[in-house]
């Protein structure tokens, strides 16, 4: 017992480790101490694009984000440091208040531009694209800053939430959306329920990570086992112990 | 260590450094240790402990069953096996015991000659500690939830009282009134106040967190409103009103002032933990993963004293969480007791942590001292064997 605490106190103060750790082994998923952005760059290659003919941008999770990068705080600071260069689009997702999407902003415009094609609604949306977007970052707009600042009249922002680049919040704000993202979030929530059941359907309610990979996936699952696990380390809902077989999935007790 | 030393010999180091660092190590060190106890007396659960801040001597305790008791953490025993002992203890036959679980119990800020109790029986009590009598007794029309008098004032001796109704009351121990209240129509809590903490920094700062979500600070001089409500998202969402300002998405139910009094800690139902700029009412985004809380009432946890990265320590379920407070990495869980924790205080001139649980007992969490690793070196310490583990028999070799 107290050769573990020992490894608690930082190097800093001088105190000298009675033993040398070897290196711990690089797990394929965990250990990656990267920045926030090469982390983004590698989960955007997880989402299935051909699931949706590739009529949806590229979504991440910040949950999956904290998985790839232990420090939350950091992760944090980068991706509001991306989101304010405007590299990336942070959505609202409906399902919970803390899950967040990442985008690529390019990726964004890509698609919505090609989603609109030839729409009634087209005019509105290039005009939302090209003056909103890049003026302001954040995840929701207000009434005022809409039709002052950016000159919208009502008739385009109901054009706007008609096309799916706005969602309606409350009487007078909205949040940015994706078109077309109701299936993504249903087959996430469907698919995330999935794999915390295969956890919990297992033996004293853990699983070594590379098992869970190796298993073949339900059918509720359907953006990949990888992509689920990221989100569901990330979000704390299931515990990391490292062991000396690799990672293991335990849920928590509580 | 030996490094510290020679260098504040020499004058390389300021002292402060060294006392730091040692101060840090020790706590990263916290841990069980079978030669401290502390005596067991509650029949109940212990809802709230607090160490008095003069000598860090004498430590409170209030139970579930209305039961007060005053330990006595010093070990004056040449002993390393040490229990500490309860001094005396408001106890169920006492004529002026609290009727109902005992929720928050201060020591007064200036010396150990009185301390304040409040609980469900909608009082809170003042108590004279050498005749151990109510001097005076406070009530309310509601369950006392919290309260808090201000470790630094001089110039006056308020009672912050949080209740089941929203508005925040102050006594005033000199005069005996509790007429002085904190609420506006529109800008004051709408729901129970469930912590209250006074700003170390500022006497007639405080805060005040409520199960509506929101954390107010309040100037008390100030009749007009409260000084700032936080918001969690930093006026990034802001709506028209400031009403609409939440600090969590569920009942705010602890408060701690780190012990500068530059930020505030504030743990919700929404399983988070917040740092707050206690000047601007800023969310410094900190962000401490997943704090388990399905307290339905306060949770009383503590920040740590002295030691260069300052670390909180909150209740989570049966264990307690160690954080470090600006970087909000976790540190290790402490995981002792058999039910949820309720509460937890640090001493800091010894680094130690004890912490109240629902299963009636009060762990001490003391610094492992540095002892070699057993693989090493053959030194057993049989000579320091506490009583209770020697076998009786004699040994077989002697025999054969």
């Amino acid at each position: 017992m107290s050769r573990k605490r020992q490894r608690l106190v930082p190097d800093g103060f001088g105190l000298k480790r009675q033993r040398e750790r070897g290196q711990a082994e690089a797990d394929p998923l965990r250990g990656e101490s990267g920045s926030a952005r090469a982390a983004v760059a590698e989960l955007v290659q997880l989402f299935p694009r051909s699931l949706f003919e590739d009529a949806l941008p590229p979504i991440a999770l910040r949950s999956q984000v904290y998985s790839l990068v232990p420090d939350r705080t950091a992760a944090d600071r980068q991706l509001k440091a991306l989101q304010e260069q405007g590299e990336i689009r942070i959505i609202q997702l409906g399902f919970d208040l803390d899950a967040h999407g990442i985008i690529f902003t390019e990726d964004y415009r890509t698609r919505v531009l090609k989603a609109c094609d030839g729409r009634p609604y087209a005019g509105a949306v290039q005009k939302f694209l090209a003056s909103v977007l890049p003026a302001c970052g954040d995840l929701s707009f207000q009434q005022d800053q809409m039709t002052q600042t950016f000159g919208f009249r009502d008739p385009e922002i109901t054009q706007l939430v008609n096309a799916g680049v706005l969602t309606v919040r409350d009487a007078g704000s909205w949040w940015l959306a994706v078109p077309g993202a109701g299936r993504f979030i249903k087959y996430f929530v469907k698919g995330r329920q999935a794999v915390l059941g295969m956890v919990r359907k297992a033996k004293y309610r853990e699983l070594l990570l590379s098992e869970l990979l190796g298993r073949r996936a339900p059918a509720a699952v359907r953006l990949g086992l990888t992509y689920h696990v990221h989100d569901l380390i990330g979000a704390q809902l299931v515990d990391c112990v490292s062991t000396t077989s690799g990672t293991l999935l335990r849920l928590p007790e509580t | 260590m030996l490094g510290f030393l020679l260098a504040r010999q020499a004058g390389l180091d300021d002292p402060l450094r060294l006392r730091r660092a040692e101060s840090t190590r020790r706590v990263l060190g916290l841990e069980l240790n079978k030669d401290r106890d502390v005596e067991r007396i509650h029949g109940n659960g212990i809802n709230t402990l607090d160490i008095e801040p003069i000598e860090a001597r004498y430590m409170l305790s209030g139970g579930s069953d209305g039961v007060i008791v005053l330990y006595d953490l010093e070990n004056s025993s040449r002993q390393p096996y040490y229990t500490c002992k309860a001094v005396c203890s408001v106890g169920r036959n006492h004529p002026d015991v609290h009727k109902y679980s005992v929720e928050t119990v201060q020591w007064y800020p200036h010396d150990t000659g009185m301390f304040t109790s409040s609980s469900f029986d909608k009082t809170l009590k003042v108590w004279d500690t050498n005749t151990l009598q109510t001097a005076d007794v406070f009530s309310f029309e509601e369950t006392v939830y919290s309260h808090h008098m201000s470790p630094v004032a001089t110039k006056h001796c308020l009672v912050a009282v949080g209740t089941r109704g929203p508005k925040v009351q102050l006594c005033d121990l000199k005069s005996g009134s509790c007429s002085h209240i904190l609420q506006v129509m529109f800008a004051g809590h709408r729901q129970e106040i469930l912590a209250v903490s006074w700003s170390p920094r500022c006497e007639y700062v405080l805060a005040t967190a409520s199960a509506d979500s929101r954390v107010k600070l309040w100037d008390v001089r100030r009749a007009s409103g409260c000084l700032i409500t936080v918001d969690q998202h930093n006026g990034k969402k802001s709506q028209a009103v400031e009403s609409a300002n939440t600090a969590h998405n569920g009942k705010v139910n602890g408060l701690c002032f780190t012990s500068d009094g530059l930020h505030l800690l504030t743990v919700g139902t929404d399983n988070r933990m917040r740092l707050w700029n206690s000047s601007n009412g800023e969310n410094t985004l900190v962000n401490y993963g997943k704090v388990c809380n399905d307290s339905r009432k306060g949770l009383k946890f503590t920040v740590s004293y002295g030691c260069s990265a300052e670390f909180v320590f909150v209740p989570y379920g049966s264990t307690i969480a160690v954080y470090t407070i600006y970087s909000g990495e976790q540190i290790t869980m402490l995981k002792g007791h058999y039910k949820s924790v309720d509460c937890c205080v640090f001493r800091s001139n010894f680094q130690e942590l004890y912490s109240g649980s629902r299963d009636c007992n009060i762990l001490a969490w003391v610094p492992s001292l540095s002892e070699p690793v057993p693989d090493d070196d053959e030194t057993t310490t049989k000579s320091q064997l506490n009583p209770a583990f020697e076998d009786a028999w004699s040994s077989s070799d002697e025999e054969g």
